[in-house]
């Protein structure tokens, strides 16, 4: 058994000591040390397995048969360019590209931001703005108390720096497309990504994480993100990665008095995609509304993992999570909301709702609610279901054809998640690709 | 337009239809009344094609044409229509949307070209003055928080909207309140025409003072046991069912 667990870690540990290239920042002290003291963590942090209640229906055994390598340099842009499509939908955005962990300047456009906003590579943040980093930097991650978090963070790079100053709006939405190209061996791609919104900021940020084909490789992101005093982000994830790829992502949320974080993620792709939100209220008066869709197909396991923590009086928080499983698709969902002694007149409800479109598809959903305080409104709530025989016959009995009612009905389903977002021409494209997507799922039970 | 011969239907090997003969002639309307149980919305249910229905015997033609052998959008674009006694809630599927998903995917079967959204938008529009249907409740989810008078409005709408040549309202009077039920029926006799049939599907005469039907069908244990026209209707009214079951059984 331990022999097991020391070969799972010497994973952890030559995935560090075989990454190519220059890390940044060398001369920074606190950067350097952060990266020491995950490294030194991967030795005595637990390795996942099956028997931990956060990772119980989530095997890693099969990322970790893989041999990753963090790729040397940036990828060329020309090449990323050329191959084109990356870019839809097209609107009005600022745009940072990021490619196998590096982001690519030439691909990117933040032309025309207004005073008082930083977007753009942390890499370059690391030289031209050490200070304002060393202050945020692992305030809302705990670097050492996950392994995964632990690798992203021994090997600090590269990825995006949104800062806003107060009070700064930002006229469009920020979209930063995360794209992960297969080459011989396998990257291990970890962008690792800072958001600050001082007092008052407000700004959207569009994250998409894709990759093509059948590309094998490993994203493993973190993102800290902290929003100050009556700061708002609205931020949409899509993650549409390759068939074979392997996703994590890790977000750490911290929110001050009066801030609004409205947060939708749409899981599509990946053959093993697994997102943790960690959300924390530091102050009174803030809001948190996450929700997440996803569709989960053959050959595929899709995880979501949230940790709300209410620690103040008088916070808000919304969990909604829906998702359609088809062929042998496996779905988990594990929802935690903690509401501390002290944090009266929270309120909180979480719902997790699926819809199994095949006998084979399964999911594993676990809310929990942990309520230390005794004056809150809090509820949750979580079904398993099938499309509707008598829905059906409705909308047949009005000339609508059987796969088309069925399309209409799991988007009908899925409606509330993605009319959340309110980039209109992301909403039509996550219409369109779920509409695709089940589609693909009608072709295979045919 | 439509022959039902013989038609036995069971559920369950339960037998409910035992032997139904019905023949509906272009633009007639045929009330079809009876007691609880007696097959009422089995017949509506096995006409419009819905699943969970044995057919151990009879046949039912169409304009001549084997309507069982039709999936229920095979026969929806035929120009059947079912008024649901109990219209489902479609939560997240806009009303709009999927009347126009419906109104396009009927003209495509009876070969007509689609309507664009502004030609779709008008037709709607006028239609749901018709059936005083809020405009509001065009924008919604599918019934969703309807009240019962707004989804049979909303079922009205439909027909009016789709033009079928063979309507079925299964109770489409039932929970409705007076105002209501004069606003209903004035959209369903709107929409009589010489080359549309009716078949309306009830427990009570009330109904049929508002729409004046041609020929009155009584049903009992699965079979229609008499005919006649309105009046039978009436004598239904003041004898109720009793006299008329015990007739059929002796």
């Amino acid at each position: 058994m331990s022999t097991t667990v020391e070969a799972q870690r010497a994973w952890f540990e030559q995935a560090i000591d075989q990454a190519q290239g220059d890390l940044p920042g060398q001369d920074l002290e606190w950067l350097q040390q952060t990266r020491a003291h995950a490294r030194r963590a991967i030795g005595t942090l637990p390795v996942p397995n099956r028997k931990s209640e956060e990772w119980r229906y989530t095997a890693i055994e099969g990322l970790l048969k893989n041999s990753f390598q963090t790729p040397a340099g940036e990828a060329d842009a020309a090449r990323v360019l050329e191959a084109g499509g990356w870019l839809e939908p097209d609107y009005p955005a600022y745009r940072v590209m990021i490619v196998n962990g590096r982001c690519i300047a030439d691909a990117s456009q933040t032309a025309g931001l207004p005073e008082g906003a930083t977007v753009g590579s942390l890499r370059t943040a690391l030289a031209t703005d050490p200070e304002l980093l060393g202050t945020w930097f692992g305030q809302a991650a705990a670097h050492t108390d996950h392994l995964f978090t632990a690798l992203n963070t021994a090997l600090i790079n590269d990825g995006i720096f949104l800062h806003l100053e107060p009070g700064v709006v930002l006229d469009r939405p920020v979209e930063v497309v995360y794209l992960s190209l297969g080459q011989e061996q396998a990257p291990l791609t970890q962008p690792r990504n800072l958001v600050v919104l001082e007092n008052g900021a407000s700004a959207t940020l569009v994250e998409r994480f894709i990759g093509p084909g059948d590309a094998l490789y490993f994203h493993n992101g973190v993102t800290e993100l902290a929003l100050r005093d009556g700061a708002v982000l609205k931020h949409y994830r899509v993650q549409d990665e390759s068939r074979n790829a392997y996703h994590l992502s890790s977000l750490y949320l911290t929110q001050d008095r009066n801030s609004l974080y409205q947060g939708t993620t749409l899981a599509f792709g990946g053959a093993w995609a697994r997102t943790d939100y960690q959300a924390v209220f530091k102050e009174e008066g803030a809001r948190c509304e996450l929700g997440g869709l996803y569709t989960v197909g053959d050959r595929q396991l899709t995880d979501f993992h949230l940790d709300v923590r209410h620690n103040v009086p008088d916070c808000s928080s919304r969990e909604q999570f829906k998702g359609i499983l088809y062929g042998k698709g496996r779905g988990v969902f594990d929802g935690r909301i903690l509401v501390e002694k002290q944090a009266q007149h929270s309120d909180a409800h979480l719902s997790n709702d699926n819809l199994l479109l095949t006998e084979n598809g399964e999911i594993d959903t676990k809310p929990q609610l942990e309520i230390y305080a005794d004056d809150v409104k809090c509820s949750h709530g979580t079904t398993v279901g099938q499309i509707d025989p008598q829905q059906m016959f409705y909308l047949r009995s009005r000339g609508i054809d059987a796969d088309a009612a069925r399309r209409m009905l799991c988007l009908g389903f899925a409606g509330e998640v993605i009319d959340a977002i309110e980039v209109p021409e992301l909403r039509e494209y996550a219409s369109q690709r779920l509409v695709a997507t089940l589609n693909q799922s009608i072709q295979a039970a045919e | 337009m439509l022959s039902i011969k013989n038609l036995h239907v069971s559920i369950e090997d339960k037998a409910i239809l035992k032997g139904l003969n019905l023949e509906i002639a272009a633009g007639e309307v045929h009330a079809v009344m009876g007691p609880n149980g007696s097959g009422k919305s089995t017949l509506s249910h096995v006409l419009a094609g819905r699943e969970g229905y044995e057919i151990t015997d009879g046949e039912v033609l169409f304009n001549g044409e084997d309507l069982l052998s039709l999936e229920p959008e095979q026969r929806a674009r035929l120009g059947i229509f079912l008024g649901m006694q109990y219209p489902v809630e479609l939560p997240g599927v806009n009303n709009m949307t999927f009347m126009r998903e419906s109104l396009n995917a009927v003209r495509r079967g009876r070969g007509e070209a689609e309507l664009d959204a502004v030609a779709f938008m008008k037709r709607v529009r006028e239609k749901a003055k018709l059936v005083e249907l809020d405009d509001r409740l065009l924008k919604r989810s599918v019934n969703a928080g309807f009240s019962g008078g707004e989804k049979k409005r909303n079922e009205i709408l439909q027909m009016a909207m789709l033009e079928p040549q063979l309507a079925i309202l299964d109770e489409t009077d039932s929970g409705l309140d007076i105002d209501a039920l004069r606003v209903i029926s004035g959209g369903v006799n709107a929409l009589r025409s010489p080359d549309r049939s009716i078949i309306l599907i009830t427990h009570y005469q009330r109904l049929l003072d508002y729409i004046q039907p041609d020929f009155v069908h009584v049903l009992v244990d699965g079979r229609i046991v008499r005919s006649g026209d309105k009046q039978l209707a009436l004598e239904l009214e003041k004898k109720g069912y009793g006299w008329i079951e015990e007739e059929a059984a002796a």
